[in-house]
């Protein structure tokens, strides 16, 4: 039989009986759509960390000294937990301390994050804004650009002068007319002067901070900090790879002499890189990319066996339809390409399900938290070969027994 | 010398033996058999005499036990599968008792069936398939499924299909024993056509006498052989004994 024609049979085969096709292709479809929602997110978060992340977010070549790991890698012991809440926390004494021991050529900045308030301009407001205290120079190592106006200065610093570097998202919130350089915003009771405007930045974390706003390290310490004279990370950023991990040896020595730990005890503080982080994600996407193919592998075995047994109950039913096949000409091999075509069709439209459902979950991944999602090209491609595999390989013990049917007692079966 | 040419079936000593257990049944015990072109035959004998058997053998549904089978010059009994599927495909039409339409299949794509397994294209495939169909009388019922159509209707799609590829013999298992009277005149009627004015031949097994009687030579088989090649079936009785 021509396969243009078994396809067209099995596609109005399957059609005949939708509810029971799409049940015996549950296994299939669960295996395909966690295929293509893993790798969507997987690839997607690959990407977001490649181009986003890493680069500008945390700074290329930037290390930070934190009181406690902001992100944990692997899992965290309760007493793991509880020495780091003994750790001390940061102050301005620290900063002298890093930017002494620090080798020259390096930039040493520090910042402090109140969390999420609200700001208002006359009758505007805009809420679930980030507040933060920074050194001047803070900015430019996070790499975040000035659009308008200007970034904070030395003099501010010094002065203890209350201005602001304020988010494109509140820029456009509470001044949609008119520029915001100059003018007076309020966060809680205090004012300060919008000197300055970021560049919009977008994506996973890029989002948070283009509704941030940046005050001089001294004016908020002194108005909006909710631990005055304490710090949350300082930050080096070095010229080189090999001038940040030089850097990073002698800021630890620094640190340890400057709290007179002695050779056996621990830092009381963390050393922090974005090739950390980095390699805590790849950590996780290696888990992910290893027990991916058993997960699927499961799913696809479970949905092909139903497949089997599906088509074997098939052609048991249509013994009859075979006998009269066999009766006006099909050969085996017409009634093998027929049921062949059959399965593989059945669980090529499960894969193809799968692949709807697959990408749909990861866009309301991607709509509901901020995981970017991006299926790449290949994942469909290999969606539709294990589909097809899937079925060929279901479909061949129930399609040969069809085929070597006996005409006769095919043509008398009840 | 025009005998031989003419001949569209020849069997010598045609077995057929089935094994029911530890038992072997002798279903046929040497069938000699010799059909011409454009003969119309009714195959007649008693329930277990062997005619379903010796249908499904001249068919090439089936394979004989022993013997020889010889259909248009060409020896059938070493054949394979395939060439066997073939012979049915081209040689062959059939048409059984309780029609074996495919339910879900219009008038047409039932007809069409052969043809696919023939390897003919899509276009003249709609096309002989139409004209087999308006032969039997079923042009207005092309896009009928089974269920629409009424028994006699549904036997002629069965000839319909039985005839699309064109085969040297039509063979006919009892075509009218799930029809009433009526229907079954229809049935003969569309037969009588066939082997008058398209020159089919014509092999048909019943039982009932006034169908066997329109056939021009008439078979009996009793107890897998044959008993006569050409009853008198005027005097039932010869035959019913
Ligand atoms: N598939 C089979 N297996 C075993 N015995 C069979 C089979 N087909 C037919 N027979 C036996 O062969 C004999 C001839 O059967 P059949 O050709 O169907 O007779 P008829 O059509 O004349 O009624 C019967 O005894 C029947 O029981
Ligand atoms: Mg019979």
């Amino acid at each position: 039989m021509p396969l243009l024609e078994g396809l067209r049979l099995a596609l109005s085969q399957i059609w005949a009986h939708k509810l029971k096709s799409f049940f015996s292709l549950v296994g299939v479809i669960i295996g395909i759509t966690f295929l293509i929602a893993v790798i969507t997110i997987v690839e997607g978060m690959n990407r977001y960390v490649r181009e986003d992340f890493a680069g500008s977010i945390f700074g290329i070549n930037t290390f930070t000294v934190v009181r406690r790991p902001s992100i944990q890698t692997g899992r965290t012991t309760e007493e793991q937990r509880r020495r780091y809440a003994r750790n001390p926390r940061l102050t301005l004494h620290d900063v002298d301390v890093v930017r002494r021991s620090a080798p020259p050529g390096v930039t040493v900045t520090w910042d402090s994050d109140r969390g999420f308030d609200q700001v208002r301009y006359g009758e505007r407001e805009r809420k679930n804004i980030r507040v933060v205290g920074a050194s001047e120079g803070y900015a430019t190592v996070q790499g975040w650009e000035v659009a308008r106006g200007r970034g904070l200065s030395p003099l501010d610093e010094r002065r203890g002068l209350k201005v602001a570097v304020i988010g494109p998202d509140i820029a456009q919130r509470l001044f949609p007319a008119e520029s915001p350089l100059g003018k007076e915003i309020r966060v809680g009771p205090y004012r300060f002067q919008v000197v300055g405007v970021f560049e919009k930045r977008g994506g996973l974390l890029g989002g948070i901070w283009d509704a941030a706003i940046l005050l001089p390290f001294s004016a908020y310490d002194e108005t909006l900090s909710r631990d005055p004279g304490k710090l949350d990370e300082i930050s080096v950023k070095a010229p080189t790879e090999k001038a940040m991990n030089d850097a990073m040896s002698a800021v630890e020595g620094g640190l340890r002499a400057d709290r007179r730990l002695r050779p056996a005890r621990d830092n009381n503080f963390q050393l922090q890189t974005s090739s950390g982080l980095l390699s805590a994600w790849n950590k996780i996407n290696n888990v992910l990319l290893t027990v991916l193919p058993g997960l699927v592998s499961i799913a696809l075995v479970v949905g092909g066996i139903v497949i089997m047994n599906i088509m074997l109950v098939s052609v048991s039913q249509r013994t009859r339809e075979i006998g009269l096949r066999k009766a006006v000409g099909a050969r085996q091999s017409d009634v093998l390409v027929q049921f062949l075509a059959e399965s593989s069709v059945l669980s090529l439209v499960g894969a193809g399900l799968g692949v709807g459902i697959g990408v749909g979950l990861a866009r309301i991944v991607h709509a509901l938290t901020p995981l970017p999602a991006s299926t790449p090209l290949w994942s469909l491609g290999l969606a539709v070969a294990l589909g097809v595999v899937v079925g060929l390989v279901s479909g061949v013990y129930p399609a040969s027994r069809a085929a070597r049917l006996d005409p006769i007692v095919a043509l008398h079966a009840e | 010398m025009d005998a031989t040419r003419d001949l569209v079936i020849m069997t010598r000593g045609l077995t057929k033996d089935y094994q029911m257990g530890s038992e072997t049944v002798h279903a046929l015990r040497g069938v000699d058999l010799e059909i011409r072109r454009n003969e119309y035959i009714a195959v007649m004998g008693p329930s277990g005499s062997g005619k379903s058997t010796l249908m499904n053998l001249i068919g090439c549904l089936d394979t004989p036990s022993g013997g020889e089978y010889v259909l248009n010059g060409q020896a059938v009994q070493d054949l394979d599968d395939d060439e066997l599927a073939r012979i049915r495909n081209r040689e062959i039409g059939f048409v059984f008792q309780t029609f074996n339409l495919l339910p879900r299949a219009s008038s047409l794509h039932n007809v069409e069936l052969p043809l696919i397994y023939g390897g003919v294209g899509s276009a003249e495939r709609r096309e002989r398939a139409e004209e087999a169909l308006r032969m039997v009388d079923l042009g207005d019922r092309m896009e009928h499924k089974p269920n629409e159509l009424s028994g006699g209707q549904r036997q002629r799609v069965a000839i319909a299909r039985a005839l699309v590829n064109r085969p040297s013999i039509l063979l006919a298992d009892e075509p009218t024993g799930n029809l009433d009277s009526a229907t079954s005149a229809e049935i003969m009627a569309v037969f009588e056509h066939l082997h008058k004015n398209s020159g089919q031949t014509i092999i048909m097994v019943t039982h009932e006498y006034d169908i066997a009687a329109h056939a021009e030579r008439v078979i009996t088989l009793r107890d897998g052989q044959i008993e006569s090649l050409d009853a008198d079936i005027t005097v039932p009785h010869a035959v019913a004994q």
